[in-house]
C-alpha cells in the first residue's frame, strides 16, 4: 500500500505543474497525416517567434476531434473546415474566423472517377453515375462531403445513398484520391487544392483518375479564434494572431495547408455553409 | 394411439443429454449463419487485393523502426494508460463487488457500464475532458470497473466458506473479510487483474485510433497511408509489449512502472466545470424530451436514421464472427495442442495463435479492410479469426490436460473419437461466453464503416449529436445485455470454470 500512496503522491504533484499557459492551436486532418507533427511545427515556431509566447501543435486523428479539443480549451486556434468552423464557432460563443486562404474564398469540389467508369469531363455531371460506387471524405468536410452532397441533391433530386450503388467515407482527401485511383470505389468527391496538389508533385496517376466535374465555388477553410484569447494572452493579441497569419509568406509554411497566402475573413462569411448544412441535416 | 405410430425422431432431435444437446445448439447457429448469409454484403471491392497483400507482408518482413515518430513516448503511454486504467478499474471495482451479489443496482449498473466498448467510453469523455488521459483513464476504468465488481463477486463467492465460519464471534465484517476470505482469493484475483491489464493494453492501443496518442495513433495512420514498413515497425513493437509482459509486468516492477507511467499521463486538462454540466445535462438528451414535448419526441425518433438495420447488421455480424470463431477455433485447436505434429509445427501452431489472439479485432479488421475494401467481409474475417484463435489457444491447453484412452489410434482417429467429444462442451462453453464480447465488437466495428450500430454511433459524434449518439449507445447496451442473458441461459453447464480470463 506504501507504493499505492506514494505514486497517487507523484501524480497529484505533477498535474500540479502541467498548466502552463502555452498557446496551442491544431489543424483538421485533412489530407496525408505522415509528418504532420514535423510541418506544422514549423508554422509552431512561426506562430511562437511573433506572438512572444510559447506555441505548440496538437496533432488530432479527426474533424470531431479538432472540433472537441478546440470547445475544450485544449486548443485556442484551429485551423478549420468551413463546417468543422461553423460547428466549433457554435460550441464556444464568442470565438471568431480571423484568417482564410487566399484560395478559400472561391473554393471548389472536383468529382474524380476511375478510367475504368469510361466517364469524360463536362459542364454537369453524367446520369451515368448513378449506381456507382462513391466516397465522400471525412463525415463533416465542407469540401468532401457537405458541398458534394448539396450538389448531388441538386443535380439529382435524390440522397447520395439512393443514387449511388455504395457510399462510403474514407476519411480524408488522400485516401479519396487513393481509393478511387485503387478502384475501390469507382467515384469520390475531394477538395480540389489537395487534388491539384497531388497532381502537381505527381503522387496521382491521372492515367487512372482524373476529374470529370469541378462545382461551383463556396467559402472554405479558415483559422478560428477562440473568444477569450484576449483575455488569457493580453489585450490585442487576437490582432497579433491574425497579422501573424496575414503575414505569413514562407512558402514552406504555407505548404502545409497548401494555400498561397491568407488573407482575413469573418464569422458572416460562412453563413451559406451553415444554411446547406442546416438544410441536409447535418447542423441544427 | 401408439408410440410406435409416430415417426422416430432421431436422437440430436430428441435428446436432452449434453451430446445431442450440444450437436442441436451448433447445427442451429452453423444453420442460421448459412440462412442469413444472403443478407450480409461481403463482396471484394478492391481491384488487386494480393498486391496489397504482398506489400504489407513486405512492410512487416522489412519493418522500418526509424519511420516512426518516437515510438517510446507512445509505447510507454500505451502502458501507463492501461496500468492506471486497470488500477483506477479495480479500486472503483472492488467495493461494488462486495455489494454484487446484494444489490440489484449495483448489478445492474454494472452490466449496463460492462456493455459499452472502451471506444465508446473513449468517444464520450472525449467531448468533456477532450484529448487527454484522463479520457483514456475514464474510458477503460469504467468498464473495468463493472467487470471487476461482477468477475470479483464471483470469485469471492466460490471462496471457501470454512475459514470464516471458524473465525470467532465479535469479529466485524472487515476483518473477516480480510482475514478469511482475501487471501483465499487472493491469487485468483490477482490472476485476473493480470488478464485484465493484457486485455487494458490491447484497449489502450485501440484508443490511439480515437486520437489518443497511444500506438494506435500512428499505427492507423501508417496503415491507411500505405506505410507498411512502419506500420510493420509498430505492429512488432506491440508484439514484442505483449510477449515480453511476464518480464516486465513483475509484481515488484509495477510500483516503479506506475510512478513512471505518472509523468508520461500529463498534461492533465483543466476540467471546465461548467461544460462538463452542460454535457450531461443537455447535450446527452433529446430536446424534445427536456421541454417534456411528447410530439416533438416522436418526431426526434423518427429522425433516427436506419435504427432498424443497423440493428440487424449488428446481430447479423455477430452471429456470423460467432459461427465464423466456432469454425475457426475447431480447425486451428490441433495445431497447438501436444497430441498433435511435431514440436516445430506446435511451436508455429501456437506463434500464430498467440499473434492472432493478442492482435485487437478492430485493428485486424483495419487491415483487412485496406486488402479488401469495405463490406462485411473485412469484419467477419476480423472477429472470426481473432476469437477463433482466442478459443482454440483454450481448447489446445485443455487438450493438453487430456490423456488418450486408445494408444493404438492414428491421429485422425484421436481427434475424431478421443479428444474432440470430451472438448467440445468446453469449446462450446468458451464460445458462448465470447459471444457478447464479438457482439461488443461488432458494434464498434461500424466505426470503420460497416453499418452497424458503431457506423452511426460514431457518425452522430462526428456530426455533434450526442443526444442521437447516446441513444444509440443505450440500445447497443440493451443488445449487449440481452445477448449475454441468452448465452447464459444456453452455456454447457459442468464444464470447467477456468474462463473469467475471457470477458
Amino acid at each position: 500500500m506504501r507504493w499505492f500512496a506514494a505514486s497517487f503522491a507523484a501524480l497529484a504533484l505533477f498535474a500540479q505543474g502541467a498548466a502552463a499557459d502555452t498557446f496551442r492551436f491544431t489543424a483538421i486532418p485533412d489530407e496525408d497525416q505522415s509528418r504532420l507533427v514535423e510541418r506544422f511545427s514549423q508554422v509552431a515556431d512561426y506562430l511562437e517567434q511573433r506572438l512572444g509566447v510559447e506555441v505548440e501543435y496538437v496533432p488530432v486523428k479527426s474533424y470531431g476531434a479538432a472540433v472537441s479539443a478546440f470547445r475544450n480549451d485544449q486548443v485556442q486556434l484551429a485551423w478549420f473546415g468551413g463546417l468543422s468552423g461553423v460547428q466549433a464557432r457554435r460550441l464556444v460563443p464568442g470565438s471568431q474566423a480571423l484568417a482564410q486562404g487566399a484560395e478559400d474564398a472561391a473554393f471548389k469540389t472536383y468529382f474524380i472517377a476511375h478510367d475504368s467508369t469510361g466517364l469524360e469531363p463536362g459542364e454537369t455531371l453524367p446520369d451515368a453515375v448513378e449506381d456507382m460506387s462513391f466516397t465522400f471524405g471525412s463525415r463533416t468536410s465542407t469540401s468532401g462531403r457537405l458541398m458534394p452532397d448539396y450538389y448531388l441533391h441538386q443535380r439529382f433530386d435524390e440522397a447520395p445513398d439512393e443514387l449511388f450503388s455504395r457510399v462510403g467515407f474514407s476519411g480524408d482527401h488522400t485516401r479519396t484520391i487513393a481509393l478511387v485511383e485503387a478502384g475501390t470505389y469507382q467515384l469520390g468527391a475531394v477538395n480540389y487544392a489537395v487534388w491539384e496538389a497531388a497532381v502537381e508533385d505527381g503522387r496521382v496517376d491521372t492515367d487512372q483518375v482524373q476529374v470529370i466535374w469541378s462545382t461551383p465555388t463556396y467559402p472554405d477553410y479558415q483559422w478560428t479564434l477562440r473568444g477569450d484569447a484576449d483575455e488569457r494572452y493580453g489585450d490585442g493579441f487576437s490582432d497579433r494572431v491574425r497579422q501573424a497569419l496575414l503575414e505569413m509568406d514562407d512558402p514552406a509554411l504555407l505548404d502545409s495547408f497548401p494555400r498561397s497566402a491568407f488573407i482575413p475573413a469573418d464569422n458572416a462569411m460562412y453563413t451559406p455553409i451553415e444554411d446547406v448544412a442546416e438544410e441536409l441535416g447535418l447542423l441544427r | 394411439m401408439n408410440d410406435a405410430a409416430l415417426p422416430r425422431r432421431p436422437v440430436w432431435l430428441a435428446g436432452h443429454a449434453m451430446g445431442p444437446r450440444l450437436a442441436r445448439h451448433s447445427l442451429t447457429l452453423i444453420a442460421l449463419a448459412l440462412l442469413l448469409l444472403p443478407l450480409a454484403d461481403l463482396s471484394v471491392t478492391t481491384r488487386d487485393p494480393w498486391a496489397e497483400l504482398g506489400r504489407l507482408a513486405q512492410g512487416l518482413a522489412w519493418p522500418n523502426f526509424s519511420g516512426v515518430e518516437s515510438p517510446f513516448h507512445a509505447l510507454g503511454l500505451t502502458v501507463s494508460v492501461a496500468l492506471w486504467g486497470t488500477l483506477a478499474g479495480v479500486v472503483l471495482g472492488f467495493p461494488l463487488a462486495l455489494l454484487f451479489t446484494r444489490s440489484r443496482l449495483v448489478r445492474a449498473g454494472c452490466a449496463f457500464v460492462r456493455a459499452i466498448h472502451e471506444l465508446f467510453w473513449a468517444l464520450l469523455f472525449l467531448q468533456v475532458f477532450g484529448l487527454s488521459a484522463l479520457t483514456a483513464l475514464a474510458a477503460l476504468a469504467i468498464p473495468y470497473a463493472g467487470i471487476f465488481a461482477k468477475v470479483f463477486a464471483e470469485i469471492l463467492e466460490q471462496t471457501p466458506r470454512a475459514p470464516a465460519e471458524a473465525l470467532p464471534p465479535g469479529g466485524g465484517r472487515l476483518s473477516r473479510f480480510l482475514y478469511a476470505e482475501l487471501p483465499l482469493a487472493w491469487a485468483q484475483l490477482a490472476a485476473y487483474i493480470r488478464y485484465r491489464f493484457e486485455c487494458g493494453l490491447r484497449a489502450s492501443v485501440l484508443l490511439g485510433f480515437v486520437g489518443l496518442p497511444t500506438l494506435g495513433f500512428q499505427l492507423e495512420t501508417a496503415f491507411r497511408e500505405g506505410r507498411y514498413p512502419e506500420a510493420g515497425a509498430l505492429l512488432w513493437c506491440f508484439y514484442l509489449l505483449i510477449a515480453s509482459l511476464p518480464w516486465w509486468s513483475h509484481r515488484r516492477l509495477v510500483p516503479l512502472l506506475l510512478v513512471a507511467g505518472a509523468f508520461l499521463l500529463g498534461p492533465w486538462p483543466a476540467v471546465d466545470g461548467g461544460l462538463l454540466w452542460r454535457f450531461v445535462s443537455q447535450d446527452l438528451w433529446p430536446a424534445p424530451l427536456l421541454d417534456g414535448d411528447w410530439a416533438g419526441l416522436a418526431d426526434w425518433f423518427a429522425g433516427i436514421p436506419e435504427l432498424g438495420p443497423a440493428i440487424g447488421h449488428t446481430l447479423l455480424l455477430a452471429l456470423l464472427g460467432t459461427v465464423g470463431a466456432l469454425l475457426v477455433a475447431l480447425l486451428l485447436w490441433p495445431l497447438a495442442s501436444r497430441h498433435f505434429g511435431n514440436p516445430a509445427s506446435r511451436l508455429a501452431g501456437r506463434g500464430l495463435l498467440v499473434l492472432l489472439r493478442s492482435t485487437p479485432e478492430l485493428l485486424l479488421a483495419f487491415v483487412f479492410l485496406l486488402l479488401l475494401g469495405p463490406s462485411m467481409l473485412p469484419a467477419w474475417l476480423a472477429l472470426a479469426l481473432h476469437n477463433g484463435a482466442l478459443i482454440a489457444f483454450l481448447a489446445a491447453r485443455h487438450a493438453d490436460a487430456l490423456e488418450p484412452g486408445m494408444p493404438g489410434l492414428p491421429a485422425s482417429g484421436r481427434m475424431a473419437y478421443e479428444l474432440l467429444p470430451r472438448l467440445y462442451p468446453s469449446l462450446l462453453a468458451l464460445l458462448y461466453y465470447r459471444a457478447e464480447v464479438i457482439l461488443r465488437e461488432t458494434a464498434i466495428l461500424g466505426m470503420l464503416g460497416v453499418t452497424t450500430l458503431g457506423y452511426y454511433i460514431d457518425a452522430n459524434f462526428q456530426y455533434l449529436m450526442f443526444d442521437v449518439a447516446a441513444f444509440l449507445l443505450l440500445v447497443t447496451a440493451g443488445l449487449n445485455i440481452a445477448v449475454d442473458a441468452l448465452s447464459r441461459r444456453l452455456r454447457p453447464r459442468d464444464t470447467p470454470h477456468e474462463e473469467a480470463c475471457l470477458r
